[in-house]
C-alpha cells in the first residue's frame, strides 16, 4: 500500500517497482487529489456559468470563510481517523472551546489572544480526555465520544444556561470579517497553516510517523517501541485543539458565542467532518492520511453547498445531496481502488 | 448453558431499577402516582422502540447512526398522508411502517453489498433521510392529526396502562423470541460474533445484514408513528436525539458493540433506567439540561461495567479450562 500523490502511508513498499512514467502519471491521475482538483474546477465552472454571480468578489470572499470552517472541523476528525477510530465530539468539543472562549472575552474581560489560547486549551482538555478515557478503557472511541459528546454538551449547556456571549472583543471579530486582497479571508490563511503545519507533523516528524503506525497496526506498531496509549492519546488532544480552532473561528465569523452554532450535541458537524478526510482518501481503518486530500474535500463540500445555494435549488434538500455526496464518494473509491489493485498499480 | 440468574444480563439492571424506584418513592411519594406512572410508560414505550431498533443492529455488530432519520421520516410521511391525502390513518400507517422498511432495506443493502463500513454508509443515509424529511416538510410540522391518534398517543385502555405500552410489548416478545428461538435470529447474533465463521458454515450473510437492517427501519418508523400521536403533531424534528439514547438502553442491558450478544430485558430495562432518570431531574427540579450528561455518564459507567464482566468471564474460563 504506497501513497500516490500526496498520500503518505507506512507499510511495505510495493513488491514490483512500476516502471515507466506512463504509469506515475496515471498514478497521479487517479489519485484523489488530482481528482478532487478536476472536480473543483469542474464545479467552478458549471457555477460560473449558471449564476455569474457565483465568481464575484463577495461570493468568493464568503466561500473561503466558510470552508476555512469546514477545512478545520475535516482536520479535526483526520487525526483521530488516522489512528483508526472516530471522534463524535468534534462538535461539542468545538463549541465548548468556543464559548469557554467567549466567556474570558465577556466575563473575564480577557485580551483576546488569551482568550483564544484559553479556549484552546479547553479543546486540548477534553480531548486529551476522550483519550485517557479510550486508551484506559480498551473500548472503542465510537461509544466513547458518543458517551463524551453528550456529556461535554450537557455540561456545557447546564453551565451558560443555553445563553450566548455577545461581547466579543472587536478586534477578535474583525480579525474573522477582514477582507486581504479584497477577496481572502484571513480565516483561510488559518486553515492553510494548520494544514502545512500537520503535512510537516506527518511526513517529517517522528512523532506524526509514530502516529499513522499506531493506526496502520497498533500491535506492530507496540512492538516496535512506540508508546501507542500516548500516541492515541495526544491524537485526541490534537482533535480536540483543532475542533477549538473551528469552534473560535466560528465566534470570529458571527461576532458571537452561541451555543447552538454546530446543533444539537454539535452533531451538526458530524458530516462536514467525515466528508473532507473521507472525500479526500484518508483511510477509516487508519494508517493512511492525506492532508491536501482533506483540505481540498472540505473545499470541494463547501463549493458544491456554496454554488447550490446560489442556485436556488432549495436550501432544505441540501443535506440530501450533501448525504448522497458521501455516498458516491465512498463508492467511487471503492471502484479506484479495485481498478488500481486490479491494474496492480497499488 | 445456563447461567445463575444473578449473571444474566437483565439481573444488573434490574437492581438498578427496582433500588432507584425504591429510594425515588419515599422521597417523593407522587413518583407512585398513576399520572406519574403512564408518564413513565409513555416515555418507556416510544424510546424502547427506538432502543430496539438500534439493538438489532448491534446485533449483528454494526451500528445504525440513521436510526433518528428513519423515524423522523417515517413520521412526518405518517402525518403528512394524513393531511395532505387524506388517507385513512390506519392505512397511513402501514404505508409510513413501509417507508421505513424501505429505508432499513436502503441502508442494509449498501453495507452488504459494498462492504463499506455501517457507520459511513448509514452517516451519509442519516443525511438523505434528514433531507428529504425537510425538503418536504420545510421544517414546518403537519398540525391535522385525526383525533383517534392523537387518543391512541396519549389515552390508556387500563389505567394507568397506555395504549403505546401494546405495540412496545408485542415488539419487545417478538424480537425476544426471533433472537432466542428462530434459526434467523440465531444467524443475526452468529453473524454478529463472528462474520467469517457464520459465512463457512452456510449463513448468508448479506441476507442476514439487510434483513437486520429492515428489521431496524421498521422499529425506528414505529417509534416515530407513536411520537405522532404522542405529540399530537407531526414535527420534522421527532428523531433528531434519539441517537444518544439509541445507544445507551442497549449497552446498559449489556449488549456487547462488536456484536453477538444482545438482551432484549435488559434494553427494556435500559429504557426504564433512563427513563426514570429524567423523571427525577423533573420530580427534583433539577435543571433538565442535565439530561444529556446523565445519559452520557450512563453509557460510560455501563460500558465499563460490559467490560468488566467480560474481562471476568475471560479469566474464569481460562481457570476452568486450566
Amino acid at each position: 500500500m504506497s501513497g500516490t500523490g500526496k498520500e503518505q502511508s507506512v507499510g511495505i513498499p510495493p513488491a514490483e517497482q512500476a516502471s515507466g512514467a506512463r504509469l506515475t502519471t496515471l498514478r497521479i491521475l487517479l489519485s484523489n487529489e488530482f481528482g478532487l482538483l478536476v472536480l473543483i474546477v469542474l464545479f467552478a465552472i458549471i457555477f460560473s456559468t449558471i449564476s455569474p454571480a457565483f465568481l464575484s468578489k463577495f461570493s468568493l470572499y464568503a466561500l473561503g470563510r466558510t470552508s476555512a470552517v469546514n477545512i478545520m472541523i475535516g482536520f479535526s476528525m483526520m487525526v483521530v481517523i488516522i489512528t483508526g477510530g472516530l471522534n463524535l465530539s468534534v462538535g461539542s468539543i468545538g463549541v465548548c472551546a468556543a464559548m469557554f472562549g467567549g466567556l474570558l472575552m465577556q466575563a473575564f474581560a480577557m485580551p483576546w489572544p488569551l482568550a483564544v489560547c484559553g479556549g484552546l486549551a479547553m479543546g486540548a482538555a477534553l480531548g486529551a480526555l476522550n483519550g485517557f478515557i479510550i486508551v484506559r478503557s480498551g473500548l472503542h472511541s465510537f461509544i466513547i465520544t458518543l458517551a463524551t459528546m453528550s456529556i461535554f454538551f450537557g455540561v456545557m449547556i447546564f453551565l451558560t444556561r443555553a445563553e450566548s456571549y455577545r461581547d466579543i472583543s472587536p478586534a477578535f471579530t474583525s480579525f474573522g470579517r477582514m477582507k486581504l486582497a479584497g477577496i481572502i479571508s484571513p480565516l483561510l490563511l488559518v486553515s492553510v497553516v494548520a494544514g502545512i503545519l500537520l503535512s510537516v507533523l506527518f511526513r517529517y516528524t517522528a512523532l506524526g510517523r509514530e502516529m499513522l503506525a499506531t493506526g496502520a497496526n497498533e500491535r506492530a506498531a507496540e512492538l516496535s517501541g512506540i508508546r501507542v496509549h500516548r500516541i492515541i492519546t495526544y491524537c485526541h488532544l490534537l482533535s480536540g485543539v483543532l475542533a477549538g480552532v473551528a469552534g473560535l473561528m466560528l465566534v470570529s465569523r458571527t461576532g458571537a458565542a452561541i451555543p447552538s452554532m454546530a446543533g444539537q450535541l454539535g452533531q451538526d458537524w458530524l458530516l462536514p467532518a467525515f466528508l473532507g478526510p473521507v472525500l479526500g482518501g484518508t483511510l477509516l481503518t487508519g494508517g493512511r492520511v492525506s492532508v491536501l486530500g482533506t483540505f481540498l474535500g472540505s473545499f470541494l463540500v463547501t463549493m458544491l453547498t456554496t454554488g447550490l445555494l446560489l442556485m436556488q435549488v432549495g436550501a432544505f434538500w441540501m443535506q440530501t445531496y450533501l448525504g448522497l455526496l458521501l455516498l458516491a464518494a465512498v463508492l467511487i473509491d471503492m471502484v479506484r481502488r479495485s481498478y488500481l489493485t486490479r491494474r496492480k498499480l497499488i | 448453558m445456563s447461567r445463575r440468574f444473578w449473571e444474566t444480563d437483565w439481573f444488573g439492571p434490574l437492581m438498578v431499577v427496582v433500588v432507584a424506584v425504591a429510594v425515588v418513592s419515599i422521597l417523593n411519594p407522587s413518583f407512585l402516582s398513576p399520572f406519574n406512572i403512564q408518564v413513565l410508560l409513555l416515555a418507556i414505550a416510544v424510546n424502547a422502540m427506538i432502543a430496539f431498533s438500534q439493538m438489532i443492529i448491534i446485533a449483528i455488530g454494526q451500528m445504525n447512526l440513521s436510526v433518528g432519520a428513519i423515524g423522523g421520516l417515517s413520521a412526518i410521511a405518517f402525518a403528512g398522508m394524513m393531511e395532505v391525502w387524506g388517507i385513512p390513518w390506519p392505512i397511513a400507517a402501514i404505508l409510513a411502517l413501509a417507508l421505513g422498511v424501505l429505508a432499513g432495506v436502503a441502508n442494509g443493502v449498501l453495507v452488504a453489498l459494498t462492504g463499506i463500513s455501517a457507520f459511513v454508509i448509514t452517516l451519509a443515509s442519516l443525511s438523505v433521510y434528514k433531507g428529504v424529511n425537510l425538503g418536504i416538510t420545510e421544517a414546518q410540522p403537519f398540525y391535522k392529526i385525526p383525533d383517534v391518534v392523537k387518543g391512541l398517543g396519549n389515552d390508556t385502555f387500563l389505567h394507568p396502562l397506555p395504549w403505546l405500552i401494546i405495540p412496545c410489548v408485542l415488539a419487545a416478545l417478538l424480537l425476544w423470541y426471533l433472537l432466542n428461538r428462530l434459526p434467523l435470529g440465531r444467524s443475526i447474533l452468529a453473524v454478529g460474533g463472528n462474520e467469517h465463521a457464520a459465512e463457512l458454515s452456510g449463513i448468508s450473510v448479506r441476507r442476514v445484514v439487510i434483513v437486520a437492517h429492515a428489521i431496524s427501519g421498521l422499529l425506528a418508523a414505529s417509534a416515530g408513528i407513536m411520537l405522532v400521536g404522542r405529540l399530537q403533531l407531526g414535527q420534522p424534528t421527532i428523531g433528531d436525539d434519539w441517537l444518544i439514547l439509541s445507544f445507551a438502553a442497549p449497552v446498559i442491558g449489556g449488549a456487547i458493540l462488536s456484536g453477538g450478544h444482545v438482551s432484549v430485558a435488559g434494553t427494556l430495562l435500559g429504557v426504564a433506567i433512563v427513563a426514570i432518570f429524567t423523571q427525577v431531574l423533573v420530580l427534583f427540579n433539577i435543571d433538565p439540561f442535565l439530561v444529556q450528561v446523565v445519559l452520557g455518564v450512563l453509557i460510560l459507567w455501563a460500558v465499563g461495567v460490559n467490560r468488566f464482566r467480560e474481562v471476568r468471564a475471560l479469566k474464569h474460563s481460562a481457570q476452568v479450562a486450566s
